[in-house]
């Protein structure tokens, strides 16, 4: 291992040994693991076209699994500016790092919404081989643009953005995460005017829409990603509606329960021996109502924007898949023209020259013979160069898409349960408190049933199994309880 | 809640629930879940007789009275006017008489059928017959008072026609716990003689009674001096009306908003079972949880069914406060007679002192007119009208005696009977309230297997 990481001290800049990961100890393996293998990389060289050897530091990746994350960045604050032309809101982006790549130990700078959208557009250009996490929507059908609500959700979601990059062993290191996280405004506004224009950003997008159906012979494993993440995006895409309508239900259901609890008060108004229980009936409505409201503003505020986001990055995963196709098709077709050359030269090699244009021309056969010859042997070897550097570009890509890949499938395993685990507690939390508010009340009902059935007792002198059968339902149901309590 | 007459067979709610929870003890399978929704979906509904207090040596004591089944039978004999046959919905109806001296319901087991207008012509009888009484209401003849959007009405729904079912038995169960009632001899035909009992029903001759009460009823009139206590009680009647119908309307919107979210959920099973095939690792979890989502989409037709029974009950209580209103009108026109005949003998008793003269006349009579133009009457015929004016005093004095009689007794018969029907619903509706709790606590208690989650 020692040998490897040798041959890539040449690329690093100055690093003081106290800092190399390696001399801290392991512990358990989590997403961060990879910080060691980026240490030791270059950090601060953008340029994605030089063959990284990622595939070698993918197999390091599985051997030891430190846990050092050393660049913590967090997005809070939300603030709203009022401007004579403009009203924008701008977060505070806080970066903590130990990375000798910054300058200081801590970053505080404002952002708004349009500066996140530079900063993943340029990842987007920078680490083609990678797949870039998404951002919440530009607009939201729903939600007022500067409200309070939205400006919250799109806080945490640009949170998580964050969070993801800061997790990723080769994207957190991009020269432009870096500006993005240190610049002050106005270095900012220079990087943003410097960057391409329109119109690269729509031909790369044509490019890349149209390789998938030249490619010959896709591997299958990036087959069944495709597949995997169409039918993926599908199924989050059907949650995601679904929840909304579940959503707008749960919503009628809380003002519906909140229009209950008060006819029975309404009710006990006109009733004197009913009057409490109606009383306690319509108090336990109420908490009933308070618990479904509560359950209800769960969902908006935590698993809908998670599924949404998810939504989204299925669209970016599929975005880097057909990247990762467009390269290989270009390794392809240049193979394909060094192919064709080389034959091109055996043709030459064994052709007639007497009578070529050359010849008619009254140049010597033999001469134009050999002045093709020469062409194409340049030509092949401009080819062979770039057949070589397609191929390892090509390779790269490949062992980026399936580091990436795993890494992903790791993060939504872990997403997607906090997702629904989430949607479940909130349920049972409802649940339980409608429960309690009904045991309640069943306990005030039944002790004054006891109460007056004892004064009409005198009066009637029936007895009642109901009351002993009550306490030992009642009796019952508790044991049933400590069942359930898990 | 046992069953006060002691049955053992018939299902409580507290039963319910707990042989619900033991076959839930262990991790719940998509078919355990399958089987409890099975068994719930029970062709018979519990019987109410748990709402029931009998009083003390009513009939319900010694007798079970039960409506067991339905069925649709054609008239063979009538034919409407289009030539179709008569389609209606018959009612098995069976008394068992515990122990012996049934107050001459003799013993054993009877068991006949009656279609729902014999029902109704019962309670009218009994209305018509016992004016003082709080009669039991029936159930709907038809479904009204639905707040949910209804696409069809339909009269022979089996869920309609087994509620009704159950309405029936609530009805004869709470007539034959009824001191009163419980004694009258029409009411044991029902139960027994399915011969010629509509004929003995006539017989009784209550129809006429019935028209005139309904006339009377229906006439408008001002009391002079109206009985406080039966207008708080005809206020509080409507109130109950009002408060009991706001508490169902909000009650069914409620429903149809759970019943919209626990059917939408069961996409959720579809996605998840559909999603749990491209998944590896997350693959089981997917798979049960889409179970879940399927099981949870049908908690909510056997809640709905059971919450449907306890709405019948409440509802009942409307019908009831339609009772108590008749009893306070009939009230109204007796004390209407009762004012009326009080008016006449003061009047007669005036006319008489006229007469004799000791009364001046008002400014203009047809005497003074008389008197003026023909003369001062003789003593002869000043005697004889007297005497007819006494007479006719007479009459009036007894017709009012025996107006103020009725009146009282009435009052009285009613009075207690008000107070009856108060602990009655007062012991009715907590009990239906204990039993909604329940309700609500079981459908919360099923739903804790959402704890499936941990397994994603």
């Amino acid at each position: 291992m020692s040998a490897n990481m040798a041959d890539e001290t040449q690329k690093t800049d100055s690093r003081d040994v106290e800092e190399d990961p390696l001399q801290n100890p392991l512990s358990s393996g989590t997403d961060d693991e990879e910080d060691i293998i980026a240490v030791i990389r270059a950090p601060a060289k953008v340029s994605s076209t030089e063959g990284r050897p990622s595939a070698i530091m993918g197999s390091m990746k599985l051997e030891e699994e430190p846990d050092v994350k050393d660049l913590f960045i967090t997005v809070d604050d939300f603030q709203k500016h009022v401007f004579t032309i403009d009203t924008y809101i701008t977060y505070r982006v806080f970066t903590r790092t130990t990375r000798s790549a910054f300058d200081e130990p801590e970053y505080s700078v404002r952002r708004r919404y349009q500066d996140f959208l530079w900063l993943r557009q340029k990842l987007l250009e920078t680490e083609e081989t990678h797949i870039i996490p998404p951002l919440p929507e530009k607009h939201s059908m729903r939600m007022d643009r500067l409200s309070k609500d939205f400006t919250i959700t799109r806080q945490a979601a640009l949170h998580k953005f964050m969070q993801r990059i800061s997790e990723h062993p080769v994207v957190s290191f991009n020269e432009y995460l870096k500006v993005f996280l240190t610049a002050k405004a106005w270095e900012l506004t220079s990087h943003r005017k410097a960057s391409s224009g329109i119109v690269s950003r729509i031909g790369s997008t044509i490019k890349t829409t149209t390789s998938a159906l030249m490619l010959k012979n896709r591997s299958p494993e990036f087959t069944m990603m495709t597949e995997y993440i169409n039918t993926f995006a599908e199924k989050m895409s059907s949650v995601d509606r679904i929840s909304q309508r579940i959503l707008k239900e749960q919503m009628d259901l809380g003002a519906e329960y909140e229009s209950y609890g008060p006819t029975y008060r309404l009710w006990g108004n006109s009733e004197v021996e009913l009057a409490d229980t109606l009383g306690s009936l319509g108090d336990c409505l109420d908490k009933c109502a308070k618990s479904v409201k509560d359950m209800t503003l769960s969902i908006e505020t935590n698993f809908l924007p998670a599924a949404k986001e998810y939504m989204l990055y299925s669209d970016a995963v599929k975005g880097t898949l057909r990247k990762r196709d467009y390269i290989q098709m270009e390794y392809e077709l240049a193979c394909e023209e060094l192919t064709r050359k080389k034959n091109e030269r055996e043709q030459v090699k064994i052709s007639d020259q007497n009578y070529s244009l050359g010849a008619i021309m009254g140049k010597d056969p033999s001469d134009v013979k050999e002045a093709k010859s020469t062409k194409l042997e340049s030509q092949i070897d401009k080819l062979q160069k770039q057949v070589d550097f397609l191929s390892d570009k090509s390779e790269v890509a490949n062992a980026d898409m399936k580091a990436d890949m795993e890494r992903w499938h790791r993060n939504k395993r872990k997403d997607v349960k906090e997702m629904f685990t989430g949607l479940a507690a909130g349920q049972v939390e409802s649940y339980k408190q409608c429960l309690d508010a009904w045991e309640e009340v069943i306990e005030v009902l039944k002790s004054e049933k006891r109460h007056s059935d004892d004064v009409g007792n005198s009066l009637f002198q029936t007895s009642e199994p109901s009351v002993h059968a009550a306490g030992g339902g009642d009796s019952q149901l508790n044991g049933r309880e400590e069942d359930e309590k898990e | 809640m046992a069953d006060v007459t002691g049955d053992p067979s018939a299902p409580s709610y507290d039963s319910e629930l707990l042989s619900d929870q033991q076959d839930t003890s262990g991790p719940t399978s998509i078919g355990d879940l399958a089987r409890i929704a099975a068994k719930n979906r029970k062709p018979k509904l519990p019987h109410w007789t748990s709402l029931i207090d009998c009083q003390d040596g009513t009939l319900l004591e010694q007798v079970e009275i039960c409506v067991t089944e339905q069925e649709k039978r054609t008239g063979a004999a009538r034919t409407t006017s289009m030539g179709m046959k008569d389609v209606y919905t018959v009612y098995l109806v069976e008394t068992r008489v515990k122990e012996s001296g049934g107050q001459g319901l003799g013993e054993g087991h009877t068991s006949l059928w009656r279609r729902y207008s014999e029902f109704e012509l019962l309670r009218n009888y009994l209305v018509v017959t016992y004016s003082y009484v709080i009669v039991p209401p029936l159930p709907e003849k038809r479904m009204t008072l639905m707040w949910q959007q209804m696409s069809t009405v339909d009269n022979f729904d089996a869920d309609f026609i087994e509620r009704r079912r159950v309405g029936l038995e609530g009805f004869l169960q709470r007539v034959g716990a009824h001191q009163t009632l419980c004694e009258d001899g029409i009411f044991h035909g029902f139960l027994q003689k399915e011969d010629s009992w509509k004929e003995a029903v006539h017989a009784t001759g209550f129809q006429a009674k019935q028209d005139s009460r309904l006339k009377s009823l229906n006439a408008s009139f001002r009391l002079k001096k109206p009985d406080r206590k039966f207008e708080d009680l005809k206020n509080y009647a409507s109130e109950l009306q009002g408060n009991i119908t706001a508490v169902l309307k909000v009650r069914a919107k409620l429903v149809d908003r759970l019943y919209g979210i626990h059917k939408i959920h069961g996409n959720y099973g579809r996605v998840f079972s559909e999603w749990s095939g491209i998944e590896q690792e997350m693959g089981d979890g997917l798979q049960s949880a889409g179970h879940f989502m399927d099981a949870y989409k049908d908690y909510i037709d056997d809640y709905m069914n059971e919450e449907e029974q306890i709405a019948d009950q409440l509802k009942e209580y409307i019908y009831f406060a339609d009772a108590l209103k008749s009893v306070c009108r009939k009230q109204e026109v007796l004390q209407y007679e009762l004012e009326k005949a009080g008016d006449l003998l003061a009047a007669k008793t005036l006319q008489k002192e006229q007469v004799m003269g000791n009364a001046p006349s008002r400014s203009f009579s047809l005497r003074g007119m008389r008197s003026k133009i023909f003369g001062p009457e003789s003593q002869e015929s000043k005697d004889a009208q007297t005497k007819v004016l006494e007479e006719q005093i007479e009459e009036c004095e007894q017709h009012l005696k025996q107006a103020t009689q009725e009146t009282e007794a009435f009052i009285e018969s009613a009075l207690v009977e008000v107070e009856r029907f108060k602990k009655q619903r007062t012991t009715d509706l907590k009990e239906i309230f204990i039993n909604y709790a329940i309700l609500q606590i079981k459908i919360s208690k099923r739903v804790s297997p959402f704890s499936f989650n941990k397994n994603v």
